[in-house]
C-alpha cells in the first residue's frame, strides 16, 4: 500500500501547481507521516540558502547535508547548529568534495556569472554519489522576478579493475518567473524539467579524473536542459494561451487564410504555366 | 507540521484532502481525485467531508456541460447555482441537475424568469454569444441577470480549455464580466476577472498561472446599445490582457532568462575540465 501511496505522493506534486511546492509537501507529509523519508528525499524543492560566517561564503541546502535540523558547510565542513556526530564524507571523499565544489564554483561563475554553488558527497559500497546544487536570483530588471535551481544527483559506481566507472545523472532544472503589471496583472510562469543520463567512462588521475568526467556530463545535461526549459516555457506554454484565444476574430483569421489559400494557388497555376 | 508520534485529525485530513482537489489543473480533477482518495485512505471520510470541494471546482473553473436539446453548452458557475445540485441555463431557460463526479446533466425543468432584467440579459447573450464565436475557438458562455431594489445585475463568464494528456499538457481561460446599474441608466462600473492557467508536465511540471482584475466605466442607456457598449470593452480589455501577456513572455525569454544562465561561457566554447581542476594543482604547486 505505501508503495501505491508513494507513487500517488510523486504524481500529485506533478500535478498541484509548482509555486507551492513547500506548502504542498507539508500538507502530504502531514497527510501519510510514512512516506516523510521517501517525500524529501525525492521531491525537488527551490533551494535555501545559508551563510557560512566562518569564511564568510554563502552554501545551499538539501536533504543530503542535513543532519537532523542541522546543515554541513561544503566550505569548512563544520555542521549549523553544531553537532557532536553529524554524517561525515570520509577523509578521502572530502578530499575529492573540497575540489568538486572549486571546480563547480568555477563552472557556476562561467555559466552562470553569479550564484550559489555547493557540492555534497557520499560514500557508497562501490563508488560513491554526490549532488551539485546551483541557485541563481535574477536582479529584477524589467519588474520581473526570476530565479533558477540547479540540482545535479550523480551516482558513481567504480569498476573492479578501478579503469571505468559507470555514472548516472538524474537532473532537475526549477525556473521561477513572476511579474505584478498593470497590463497583465499577476503572472507566475514557474516550476521544473527533470531529465536522466547513464554512461560508463574511463577513469584515471591524469586525463579523466572523476570530477571531470561527471563535470561534462553535468554541463552536457543543463545545456540540454536550458535549451527545453527555453522551448517549454517560451515556446509551449505561450502557443497554448494564443491557442485558447484569438485576438483578431477567427471570422478574419478565415479570410485570411482563405485570401492565403487562393494566392498560393494562384501562384502555383502561373509557375506551371511559365 | 505535526509529529511522527501525534497523527492529525480526520478534519486536518479533510482540509488537505480538499485543498489539493481544489488546486488540480484544468482537465486532471480525475488524476488528482484519484491520487488523493488513496493517500487518505478512507472513502467514507473523503465522501462525506470532502464533496463540497468537488462542487467548489466545477464552479470555480466554469466547467462547460452539455445539456440535451442544446446546441450551445452552459457553464456550471456559482452564478447560476439555484441550490440542491441544480444549476440555471439562462439561454434556454431551464435549470438542470449536476452530477459533479460524472459531470453530467439530467432532470431538466423549466426555470423561473427574472422579467425586468430579462432584456437587457438576452441582448447581451447575443453580443456575447457572437463575441465568443469570433475570438474563442473552443469557447462557452453564459449570460446571467437578476434584479432587484430597481437595480439590474447582469454577468458573463465564458470559458476556452485545451486538454491534451497525450501530449502532457492543459490550458483553461475564464473571463468574468460584471455590472450592476439603476434602470434608468447612466455610467456605471464594470469589472472584471480574467484567468489564465497552463499545465505542462512531460518530464516535469511546469505552469502558467495568471490574473488580472479590471475596472471601466460602462455607459447604460437601451438594452441593445448597452450590450454592444459592454462587449467593445470586454473585448478591448482582454486585448490588452492577452497582449501584455505576449510582451512579457518576450522579455522573460529574452532579458531575464538569459540573465540567469548563458548558453556557453564567454569564450564561447564548453569548459575545458581538466584546465578547471588544472588550476587548482597549479595553485597548490605556488603555495608549496
Amino acid at each position: 500500500m505505501t508503495e501505491q501511496q508513494l507513487d500517488c505522493a510523486l504524481d500529485l506534486m506533478r500535478r498541484l501547481p509548482p509555486q507551492q511546492i513547500e506548502k504542498n509537501l507539508s500538507d502530504l507529509i502531514d497527510l501519510v507521516p510514512s512516506l516523510c523519508e521517501d517525500l524529501l528525499s525525492s521531491v525537488d524543492q527551490p533551494l535555501k540558502i545559508a551563510r557560512d560566517k566562518s569564511v564568510g561564503k554563502d552554501y545551499l541546502l538539501c536533504d543530503y547535508n542535513r543532519d537532523g535540523d542541522s546543515y554541513r558547510s561544503p566550505w569548512s565542513n563544520i555542521y549549523d547548529p553544531p553537532l557532536d556526530d553529524g554524517a561525515m564524507p570520509s577523509d578521502r571523499l572530502r578530499r575529492l568534495e573540497i575540489d568538486a565544489n572549486s571546480a563547480f564554483d568555477q563552472y557556476r561563475e562561467m555559466y552562470f556569472e553569479g550564484g550559489v554553488s555547493s557540492v555534497y558527497l557520499w560514500d557508497l559500497d562501490h563508488g560513491f554519489a554526490g549532488v551539485i546544487l546551483i541557485k541563481k536570483a535574477g536582479d529584477g530588471s524589467k519588474n520581473i522576478r526570476g530565479c533558477w535551481d540547479s540540482i545535479h544527483v550523480v551516482e558513481v559506481q567504480e569498476k573492479s579493475s578501478g579503469r571505468s566507472a559507470h555514472y548516472k545523472l538524474t537532473s532537475t532544472a526549477m525556473l521561477w518567473l513572476q511579474t505584478n503589471k498593470v497590463g497583465s496583472g499577476t503572472m507566475n510562469l514557474g516550476g521544473s524539467l527533470t531529465r536522466q543520463v547513464e554512461m560508463d567512462s574511463t577513469v584515471n588521475e591524469t586525463s579523466h579524473p572523476h570530477i571531470a568526467n561527471i563535470g561534462k556530463m553535468v554541463e552536457d545535461m543543463e545545456n540540454k536542459i536550458r535549451n527545453t526549459l527555453n522551448e517549454i516555457y517560451f515556446g509551449k506554454t505561450r502557443d497554448i494561451v494564443n491557442g485558447l484565444r484569438a485576438t483578431i476574430p477567427l471570422q478574419d483569421q478565415k479570410q485570411q487564410d482563405a485570401l492565403r489559400n487562393d494566392l498560393a494557388a494562384a501562384l502555383q497555376k502561373r509557375q506551371t504555366h511559365t | 507540521m505535526a509529529d511522527f508520534d501525534e497523527p492529525i485529525s480526520d478534519q486536518e485530513k479533510v482540509r488537505i484532502a480538499s485543498d489539493f482537489i481544489l488546486h488540480a489543473p484544468p482537465g486532471e480533477f480525475n488524476e488528482v481525485f484519484n491520487d488523493v482518495r488513496l493517500l487518505v485512505n478512507n472513502d467514507t471520510l473523503l465522501k462525506e467531508g470532502a464533496s463540497g470541494a468537488f462542487a467548489q471546482y466545477n464552479k470555480d473553473q466554469f466547467t462547460p456541460c452539455r445539456i440535451e436539446g442544446s446546441e450551445k453548452q452552459v457553464l456550471v458557475t456559482e452564478h447560476g447555482d439555484v441550490g440542491g445540485s441544480r444549476f440555471i441555463d439562462p439561454r434556454t431557460k431551464q435549470t438542470f441537475k449536476y452530477d459533479h463526479l460524472r459531470k453530467e446533466a439530467s432532470d431538466l425543468q423549466p426555470a423561473s424568469i427574472d422579467e425586468t432584467a430579462e432584456p437587457w440579459r438576452a441582448a447581451l447573450e447575443s453580443q456575447f454569444t457572437a463575441y465568443t464565436a469570433d475570438h474563442y475557438k473552443y469557447g462557452v458562455c453564459s449570460v446571467y441577470g437578476s434584479s432587484s431594489a430597481g437595480q439590474i445585475t447582469l454577468t458573463t463568464c465564458i470559458e476556452s480549455h485545451q486538454f491534451s494528456p497525450k501530449n502532457f499538457w492543459n490550458g483553461r481561460w475564464r473571463s468574468q464580466w460584471s455590472v450592476t446599474f439603476p434602470e434608468s441608466g447612466g455610467s456605471c462600473e464594470l469589472t472584471g476577472v480574467l484567468k489564465v492557467q497552463v499545465h505542462y508536465y512531460e518530464d516535469g511540471n511546469v505552469q502558467l498561472v495568471s490574473q488580472k482584475e479590471i475596472k471601466e466605466s460602462l455607459s447604460v442607456t437601451t438594452e441593445s446599445q448597452t450590450a454592444k457598449n459592454f462587449v467593445k470593452i470586454v473585448s478591448d480589455a482582454e486585448n490588452e490582457y492577452q497582449c501584455a501577456i505576449s510582451e512579457n513572455y518576450q522579455s522573460m525569454s529574452s532579458v531575464t532568462f538569459k540573465a540567469l544562465r548563458r548558453q556557453l561561457p564567454v569564450t564561447k566554447t564548453k569548459i575545458d575540465w581538466n584546465k578547471i581542476l588544472g588550476y587548482k594543482i597549479g595553485n597548490e604547486l605556488k603555495n608549496a
